[in-house]
């Protein structure tokens, strides 16, 4: 809305007073807001980091382990192992609240097992077996953190983005254009009380 | 009912006879018989000729999978490479060929021998029947294709590819069950009830040994005594490897004992027990008294992570045991458990190259893998 195309009237100043104050104190909030969200977002930074190196190192961790067993095993006798595997782990999306941003807390179950409860048998296997199953446990554990944590991360950032527009749309539009209009109601109406005065006062000249 | 009485009453169901199973390979072996060990030796010297020496597996080391394939087309593997290199190819070809070969090769065994021999080979390769019988039911069991099933099978045992491939293509674990019906492995398999699957496969694996432990004690020949000697040692070291695998993921004691095989020649019942009731750590202390600890002393200690170089060193045991024990005894059953041993070193080994490769592992570690 342009300086120009508001009403110059008393009412209207009242409006773009009040409606300037609200957008200073929204333009506080939200930077603070977003002060805080980058603060949270370096904090998880180094989480997700950490989580992150150590999803490749399980990752090639349980790619050893794995052609390992296939190589000593054999690739048949990983997959007819494998087929005992019937369980799915259970993985419960729930949600977390970081200064407004709802992220997601994944937890999960059964996904590392004791031996006995992974469906094989064990006479009939081997510790080669035992460690690539153990090793891809460990590569799941570490996914579902790393999923967690990185979604956290990219919400946090688009919030982080989206606060920061408001912020600067707060600061460098909307409040500017507000003063300005509140500077031009000002001035026309100091011009019409002017006008109105000198109006007054030719009147009071013809009057005499 | 425990796991013992479940296999005590498998074992009397295998008294009353195996004849008439249907899908068997007609084995007419008898534990009394004439047994013409020089013919059979003969053979088996001759089959061993086939087999690679070690000097060639450096050389693998450094080829390509399809110069590996390439290089085996040339050996005793042409005909499963020729046969099966429309299916597969690359590693998958070598490991499909490898198996094929394997499960020809104890086929011929069976074959070209008699008698006690005969009878000795199949109670031996037995675990090739459990094993698929495992994978069947594993199979079944999670709804995988009949198609899937059967490239997991392996028929080296009593059990001909057409009787597991036409179990692969039943509708449901109960179907396969039932087609054990007449054999001593339905005492097992009946107890299956959709949630038990590793106590079966246990229980299958325990029966297997001590069924052949059984059906050689009751026979006290020369040859057969030889055999159980050999079936002792194995006995050893699969309950070596049990107890270090369930000691470290610290299973109950009640559980483990479950899972040992009794009549080993190292480790009695009350050895076992002992071993199974000691902590981790006094478990590997009180090893020391046990003369298998010298073939994994160099790779074993309180603080490895991983069991993996411990059961290198025992299956090279092993095979070293099987050598000695053929050179020791020439002319008898251990020339031809010699034979099976190594050629399933063989096969293995190819494997462990030709995947390991494949996996992009390191030449290290596919060295360490390698059994010569």
């Amino acid at each position: 809305m342009g300086a120009t195309e508001v009403k110059p009237t008393r009412s209207e100043l009242i409006e773009i007073k009040k409606k300037i104050k609200l957008s200073e104190s929204g333009h506080k909030l939200l930077k603070m807001k977003r002060d805080g969200l980058i603060l949270e977002f370096f904090e998880i930074l180094n989480q997700a980091k950490d989580v992150r190196s150590e999803l490749d190192a399980a990752y090639e961790e349980a790619n050893t382990k794995i052609g390992i067993a296939k190589a000593v095993e054999g690739t048949i006798s990983v997959k007819s192992t494998a087929f005992a595997l019937s369980d799915e782990p259970d993985i419960e999306l729930e949600s977390n609240n970081i200064m407004g941003v709802v992220v997601p807390k994944i937890k999960s179950t059964s996904v590392s097992k004791p031996m006995n409860k992974r469906g094989y048998g064990i006479l009939g296997t081997s510790s080669y077996i035992d460690e690539a199953a153990e090793a891809y446990e460990i590569l799941v554990e570490k996914i579902i953190l790393a999923a967690e944590i990185e979604t956290t991360i990219k919400k946090l950032l688009d919030d982080i983005e989206k606060t920061k527009r408001r912020v600067n749309a707060l600061e460098f539009k909307v409040i500017p254009e507000l003063t300005e209009s509140m500077t031009f109601i000002k001035l026309r109406l100091e011009e019409m009380e002017r006008e109105n005065t000198f109006r007054l006062k030719k009147i009071k000249d013809k009057a005499e | 009912m425990s796991l013992m009485d479940t296999i005590e009453r498998g074992w009397n169901g295998l008294k009353r006879g195996w004849n008439g199973l249907i899908g068997t390979r007609h084995i007419k072996g008898s534990r009394k018989g004439t047994a013409n060990y020089s013919y059979l030796n003969a053979r088996v010297k001759g089959m061993k000729g086939h087999l690679f020496p070690k000097e060639t597996y450096p050389r693998l080391m450094n080829m390509e999978i399809d110069q590996i394939a390439r290089y085996i087309q040339e050996s005793s593997y042409k005909e499963d490479i020729d046969q099966l290199a429309q299916s597969y190819e690359s590693a998958d070809l070598v490991e499909h060929a490898l198996n094929r070969n394997l499960a020809v090769s104890f086929t011929k065994l069976i074959n070209i021998s008699e008698d006690e021999p005969k009878y000795l080979i199949t109670e031996y390769l037995r675990k090739f029947d459990v094993w698929n019988i495992k994978t069947i039911l594993r199979g079944k069991h999670v709804g995988a294709s009949s198609a899937e099933i059967k490239e997991n099978l392996v028929s080296a045992g009593e059990y001909t590819y057409t009787f597991l491939s036409g179990l692969a293509g039943k509708e449901s674990t109960d179907e396969v069950i039932e087609a054990f019906s007449e054999s001593y492995y339905y005492q097992i398999l009946k107890q299956f009830d959709g949630t038990n699957l590793s106590d079966i496969e246990n229980m299958l694996d325990k029966m297997y040994y001590e069924h052949l432990y059984q059906s050689i004690y009751e026979t006290r020949t020369k040859e057969f005594k030889l055999f159980l000697r050999f079936v002792q040692t194995e006995i050893d070291v699969r309950n070596l490897l049990t107890l270090f695998r369930t000691k470290k993921e610290n299973l109950a004691e009640d559980e483990i004992m479950e899972m040992m095989i009794d009549n080993g020649n190292v480790f009695e019942m009350d050895d076992l027990k002992k071993l199974v009731s000691l902590s981790y750590e006094e478990f590997i202390d009180e090893l020391k008294r046990y003369s298998l600890w010298d073939k994994i002393s160099d790779c074993c200690s309180i603080e490895m992570s991983s069991l993996i170089a411990m059961e290198t060193s025992l299956k090279k045991y092993s095979l070293t045991y099987a050598r000695q024990f053929s050179h020791a005894n020439p002319l008898s059953i251990a020339t031809i458990m010699d034979y099976i041993i190594t050629k399933n070193n063989e096969v293995n080994n190819l494997r462990i190259i030709v995947r390991g490769k494949s996996a992009g592992l390191s030449d290290e570690i596919i060295r360490n893998q390698l059994v010569i």
